[in-house]
């Protein structure tokens, strides 16, 4: 009897190690999956624009959804729910955090929310980070942070309809820290000791929340 | 110094993504000049660049950004990179007054476009239409488009006839654009000026709906006559060329290998993703994909072996939105890439131990997962150049 119970315990336990083991393996589903449960939301998730009355800001607004779309922005400006984005909450950023030599960057609230959001940004403002990387207070975000060197290509025109876009997203409370610019690696080759490379690491991305 | 290089020369990290390139200012050649041809340009010139931006690049305005004393202060560094600001002295254009437009100026600065053949890089009707050539390099082998004269908006120097005047009769340094000082008389050129000015079309933020319609119509319309220009917009502003090009510890290109691949990522903990050569090198880039496997990879994230790929570094759920036309357009476009020559290694995983460790510490812990970018090229074009074996 005795050695029943623990011949069953010893399987038990080979059985639950296993099998956290396998749920860690296939956890997130990134390669079991397929590819449609990660690209099939990316067409649906974006708001769309019926509450436009005005049909040329509408068309406007839809050519900068498509933008929006491919460019990807919701890769970096996601809020993160509990079971990974909250595609609910669309570009309420901070779904991840830059820890660079520069500083740290989150990706910001682009819904155009009063406080937390783009609501006091102007047009020009938002043109200007998005041609230039520079922010109304000075701060130049690096381009490999927010990619605005690759968006500085963009027409005056495709610039001007993301703009209107994002001026109709749906307003979402979501308060993100402003850039820090203290070096968050400061010592040369930490990156490298830390995470085993051994070439130069710069600008990991890390989610946070 | 993110554009311009911690010394001035134009060539900071993201100095390669842009179209036009950054200024080298050690030259001391500049474009935006109310001087004479070659002459270097005035202290209110540079000053004027600095304040208002350049528009249509990314040269941003610091007007309300930093102080007028502040912008002296940049203009002055500015100068101190080159040494031809203490040996020369700038030869102004001396502009008479600015007569005002009329219809019948207008008129004669049409014939005026015509006898200069402005044509032939700007087109007939200002937009490139029928001209010889419409894109170029500059003096520093960069690409460069010719202006489309219907956007004023786009005019690095400014919109206005007086700004024009300047560039037509000082050129812009250092690009195709030549002087006409000497072709044309100082009225021709402000006939000239007004018709530059009278070409300019109703920006879109202006446009009523069948206006944006007829506007995205024609656009879309010119996209698909044009697949191999759409692509290159497509694949410059989504900015591929980011991850897709290797980069020495600078963050600088390394010369030669734009979009050639090589550029590793490291994605913990599930392992090492270098990207891919995109090039149209038939052995280790492109050349031998088909359509199908390459737009595979840009929707659903599967390589030509079979490899499936995660949602990150790369967006291919992002790229999936893309529509039918822009994606053949993408293709179309890297087909069109010069074939470079580098073999790149598979996407590897982390041995197994790590990889399980990793996950536990992700999801159990809590830790944060880096992703890490490293310079350097671990294909095989320039290989020994930097140990860079992961
Ligand atoms: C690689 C990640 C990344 C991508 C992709 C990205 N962004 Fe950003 N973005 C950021 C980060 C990080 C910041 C915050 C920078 C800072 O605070 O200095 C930011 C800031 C911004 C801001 C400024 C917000 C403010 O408060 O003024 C705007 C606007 C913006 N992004 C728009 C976009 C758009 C539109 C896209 C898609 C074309 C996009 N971003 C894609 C990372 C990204
Ligand atoms: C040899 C080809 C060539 C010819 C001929 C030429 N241009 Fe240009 N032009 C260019 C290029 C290239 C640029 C873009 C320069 C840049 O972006 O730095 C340009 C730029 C311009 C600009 C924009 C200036 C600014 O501030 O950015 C105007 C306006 C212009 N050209 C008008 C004309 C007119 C009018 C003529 C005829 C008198 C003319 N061009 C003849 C090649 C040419
Ligand atoms: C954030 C970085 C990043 C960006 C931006 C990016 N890619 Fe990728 N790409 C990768 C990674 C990582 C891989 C997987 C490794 C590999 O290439 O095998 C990859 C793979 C590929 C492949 C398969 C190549 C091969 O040889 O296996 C193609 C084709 C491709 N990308 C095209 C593109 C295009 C087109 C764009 C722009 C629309 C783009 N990529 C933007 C990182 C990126």
């Amino acid at each position: 009897m005795k050695t029943f119970l623990k011949w069953t315990a010893g399987i038990v336990l080979v059985l639950a190690v296993a099998g956290f083991l396998s749920f860690l393996y296939f956890i997130p589903p990134f390669l079991t999956a397929a590819p449609e449960t990660f690209s099939g939301p990316m067409m649906t998730a974006p708001p769309g624009l019926s509450g436009i009355a005005d049909p040329a800001e509408r068309a406007i607004a839809d050519r900068g959804r498509y933008i929006v779309m491919r460019n990807g922005c919701i890769g970096c400006h996601a809020t993160n729910g509990s079971q990974g984005p909250d595609l609910t909450k669309y570009l309420a950023g901070g779904g991840l955090k830059f820890q660079t030599p520069k500083g740290t960057f989150v990706s910001r609230n682009l819904t155009p929310d009063n406080d937390t959001g783009l609501a006091k940004r102007t047009d020009d403002e938002l043109k200007r980070v998005l041609r230039s990387g520079v922010f109304p207070d000075g701060h130049v975000v690096p381009y490999t942070v927010m990619p605005w060197a690759d968006l500085s290509n963009w027409t005056e025109e495709d610039r001007h309809a993301v703009v209107v876009y994002l001026r109709h997203l749906p307003a979402v409370r979501h308060q993100i820290p402003d850039p820090d610019a203290t070096p968050s690696i400061t010592r040369p080759g930490a990156v490298e000791q830390a995470y085993g490379g051994k070439d130069y690491g710069v600008a990991p991305a890390v989610p946070v929340e | 110094m993110e554009c311009h290089g911690t010394a001035g020369q134009g060539d900071g990290p993201a100095a390669h993504l842009l179209t036009p390139r950054p200024r080298d200012f050690t030259l001391g050649r500049y474009k935006i000049r109310s001087t004479e041809t070659g002459s270097i340009p005035t202290d209110a010139d540079l000053v004027r660049s600095v304040r208002k931006g350049l528009y249509g690049s990314a040269m941003p305005g610091w007007e309300t950004l930093i102080s007028d004393n502040d912008i002296s202060d940049v203009v002055a560094f500015v100068k101190t990179l080159s040494p031809r600001f203490a040996s020369e002295t700038p030869k102004e254009i001396a502009a008479g007054p600015q007569p005002v437009s009329s219809p019948q100026s207008v008129r004669r600065g049409y014939g005026v476009y015509q006898t200069l053949q402005c044509g032939k890089c700007h087109g007939s009707d200002g937009r490139g239409t029928g001209a010889t050539a419409t894109t170029f390099e500059d003096d520093w082998r960069q690409p460069l488009r010719a202006a489309d004269l219907t956007e004023p908006w786009t005019f690095h120097g400014g919109p206005g006839a007086q700004d024009l005047y300047m560039r037509f009769s000082g050129g812009m340094s250092g690009t195709p654009m030549p002087s006409f000082k000497d072709s044309a008389s100082e009225n021709a050129m402000w006939d000239l000026a007004n018709y530059v000015v009278s070409l300019a079309r109703k920006p879109l933020w202006r446009m009523n709906a069948r206006e944006v319609a007829d506007f995205y119509a024609r656009e879309d319309a010119e996209a698909r006559a044009n697949p191999v220009k759409r692509g290159q917009y497509l694949v410059d502003t989504i900015g591929c060329a980011l991850c897709h090009s290797p980069v020495d510890e600078h963050k600088r290109l390394i010369p030669g290998l734009k979009m050639a691949g090589g550029f590793r990522i490291h994605v913990e903990p599930f392992g090492d993703y270098p990207t891919g050569n995109l090039t149209s090198d038939k052995a280790t880039g492109l050349g031998n994909w088909t359509d199908d496997e390459i737009k595979r990879v840009l929707t659903r994230g599967i390589l030509k072996d079979g490899t499936r790929l995660l949602p990150y570094p790369m967006d291919w759920p992002s790229f999936s939105t893309l529509k039918a036309d822009d994606l053949n357009a993408i293709v179309a476009y890297l087909r069109s890439l010069p074939p470079v020559s580098n073999k790149v290694p598979p996407p590897s995983r982390t041995f197994l131990p790590l990889f399980l460790w990793g996950k536990f510490k992700l999801l159990v812990l809590g830790s944060d997962p880096p992703m890490i970018f490293y310079p350097g090229n671990v294909g095989s074009a320039g290989a020994g150049r930097q140990p860079l074996e992961p």
